[in-house]
């Protein structure tokens, strides 16, 4: 039992141990790296994965899983360069805003109407989101206008713009998730749908709201990292599920629902930023990216397998001695 | 989603009355009909639909296809999915093409080096079945994302290790012509990849209805505790889904491989989705248990004859995403009704 738990330690330090051997190893090779500005730069670089991560947590929460983001992605950079380029910034964030709400709930009305599993619908979803922008693009470059691209270099403060919008979600996220009802309901339908159920929670109406809370938060991932890059080709967001995912597993989010936060998924974005940092200051081949980003991912499900197959065993003994 | 958290009231409503509409959805040839409709409907469009020609070119597209598929549908017949399926075709062949390459291939010239290929592509198609087998049943990780990783490692190798071997990086061409010809060749005027898919469409069928192998995959698909606590290894069951997946996807890949006379990294990313679009069309469950290599067949053939038809329209690739997409969807949307009416009865 005693083993048990130090092993559920371990694998819960796990990705905190893997972020100090990256960051000690990377200082160690690059003088660069271990400074307050590079650390920014990070944190700025990771912040459309971490805002996305935090859609992701939620839909994580309830035992889901969103594989349309990189496609909801690309739409709204397509959607905003093409037309809606000339409006106010407030019209155009709203629209953003409305664009993530309403693909949310397509995935959305699919899980919950029809029961179909999440990961085939956003799966089919990913193909037809991603067809559509690629129709409205032609496939070519996409230009945000100068006022996009001028809030992409803003700063408040000496902090850039995206990390205050990272905070302002982090913070909207972690009072959501623990601080109210709702965020209580949706830690219920993770653990037990059948339980929650019975317990009178409207397990169907949650899981709807994740899905469009998470389409909320990748249009907000696209808005901040169509504005740093000021342009978006026909590869804009494709796969960002992947890091999106890691970053949710590996700030401690389980796939199997029910367990999580937001500021470990805020947390497990750096972590995948200042990998891929650390390569780029390596001079790594570019054909590894992919490589090192699979082996992350695939630590951070081996991990929590393992952390929820010992979490069930540590709760059926404890059920059987009382 | 659960599906047991289902209440009847979702997709019951207004079809409890259509008492044929219940019998059309869960026909087994529902699909094979809905293809014929298509033809029908396309033909005024395109009469070169029901060319000669064209209804070969058809076949062909559906032999490597079905051969996939029938990998995909013992994976999901124990409630699992397997989406690398098309990253070890790409890996696997291009492995398979660094060795025979006359381009400075590690075997070029000998007359054995077909053979050895042949046999790595099918051993790098275990290994990585294996892999993903070993992770989703002993490792308890969903095989969802298992294999969404193991897909991204092993497209993303396959790209890295055909740039180490060529100069240009985009495929490694010039493979013999002993290989060349199983893609098109044959005999008897029956190319060998019909004959290929053929058995392995038999093989297939046998398993799942003449073996104990076979009454265990069904078991574990309906019920993975049940089948435990029944004696049946399971672990070992899902593994070997993932093994026969695995060697499948080779098989397909070998044959890509030779009609494309090279191995391309990129190979079969846009095939994925077809794969299971044609075995979920098909009637197999994502909810495990159910499947029949007819009704796979009847799956593949439809989806081939909708991009064919979409292709001789002249859709763009943006579409043909899009409609792929949503015939899975719809495929998918399917199988839920079929499923709540069996639970029902």
């Amino acid at each position: 039992m005693n083993n048990h738990r130090l092993l559920l330690a371990i694998l819960n330090a796990a990705p905190l141990i893997l972020f100090g051997l990256i960051v000690v190893t990377l200082s160690l090779l690059s003088d660069s790296f271990l400074s307050v500005a590079n650390f920014r730069n990070i944190v700025n670089q990771a912040a459309p994965v971490a805002v996305m991560a935090i859609g992701m947590t939620f839909v994580l929460l309830v035992k889901g899983v969103d594989l349309s983001i990189g496609s909801v992605m690309y739409l709204v950079a397509v959607l905003m360069g093409l037309y809606l380029s000339g409006l106010p910034l407030v019209v155009v964030i709203a629209a953003v805003l409305l664009i993530g709400l309403v693909f949310g709930a397509v995935n959305a009305t699919f899980i919950t109407r029809f029961d179909i599993a999440p990961f085939i619908v956003t799966l089919a979803t990913l193909f037809i989101i991603r067809g559509l922008a690629l129709f409205l693009s032609g496939t070519r470059m996409v230009f945000q206008s100068d006022t996009i691209q001028t809030m992409g270099r803003s700063a408040l403060f000496g902090v850039p713009y995206a990390i205050w919008i990272l905070a302002i979600i982090a913070a909207i996220g972690w009072v959501v998730l623990s601080q109210t009802p709702y965020g209580r309901q949706i830690y219920a339908v993770g653990a037990d749908p059948h339980a929650a159920e019975k317990a009178g929670i409207p397990v169907r109406r949650i899981v709807f709201s994740v899905f469009c809370i998470c389409g909320v938060c990748a249009a907000i991932g696209a808005f901040i990292s169509v504005s740093q890059i000021g342009a978006a080709s026909a590869t804009f967001g494709y796969q960002k599920e992947f890091p999106v995912i890691a970053a949710a597993v590996l700030g401690g989010t389980s796939l199997f629902g029910g367990r999580g936060g937001v500021f470990g998924s805020i947390f497990g974005a750096v972590l995948v930023q200042t990998t891929e940092n650390g390569l780029v200051m390596l001079n790594a081949d570019p054909y590894l990216y992919p490589l090192v980003a699979a082996l992350i991912i695939f630590l951070a499900a081996w991990v929590d397998g393992r952390r929820t197959a010992i979490t069930e065993r540590l709760e059926r003994r404890k059920i059987r001695v009382e | 989603m659960s599906n047991s958290t289902a209440d009847t009231r979702v997709g019951g409503g207004g079809l409890r009355p259509l008492q044929i509409l219940q019998r059309a959805i869960s026909s087994g040839y529902l699909v094979f009909a809905l293809t014929i409709l298509y033809v029908l409907a396309v033909w005024p469009f395109v009469p070169e639909i029901l060319s000669r020609t064209n209804l070969v070119a058809i076949l062909l597209q559906v032999i490597p296809l079905f051969i996939a598929a029938m990998g995909l549908m013992l994976v999901l017949m124990v409630a699992q999915i397997d989406l690398s399926a098309t990253s070890i075709m790409a890996l696997s062949c291009v492995v398979g093409a660094s060795i025979i390459t006359a381009q400075g291939g590690y075997m070029a010239g000998s007359p054995m080096a077909t053979i050895v290929a042949i046999v790595v592509i099918l051993a790098i198609g275990i290994a990585f079945g294996l892999l993903n087998g070993f992770c989703t049943a002993y490792m308890e990780m969903p095989s969802f994302l298992v294999t969404l990783t193991t897909m991204m490692f092993f497209s993303g190798a396959a790209i890295w290790y055909t740039a180490l071997h060529t100069a240009s990086g985009s495929s490694i061409g010039s493979l013999p012509g002993s290989f060349v010809q199983l893609g098109y060749g044959g005999i008897f005027g029956i190319p060998y990849a019909g004959i290929a898919a053929v058995l392995i469409g038999l093989g297939t069928h046998f398993l799942l209805t003449g073996t104990v192998f076979g009454r265990w995959i069904v078991a574990v698909g309906f019920n993975p505790r049940a089948a435990l606590v029944s004696g049946i290894p399971v672990r070992r069951v899902i593994v070997w889904t993932f093994v026969i997946s695995g060697i499948c996807s080779a098989i397909a890949g070998i044959i890509y491989t030779a009609r494309l006379e090279a191995g391309m990294p990129i190979l079969g990313q846009r095939i994925l989705l077809d794969i299971i679009g044609a075995t979920v069309i098909g009637g197999v469950s994502l909810f495990g248990g159910t499947g029949r290599v007819l009704g796979v067949f009847f799956g593949v053939l439809f989806l081939s004859v909708v991009d064919n038809g979409l292709q001789l329209m002249g859709l763009s690739l943006s579409s043909v995403f899009a409609i792929k997409g949503s015939v899975i969807l719809f495929a998918a949307l399917l199988d839920v009704l079929r499923h709540k009416m069996v639970a029902r009865s």
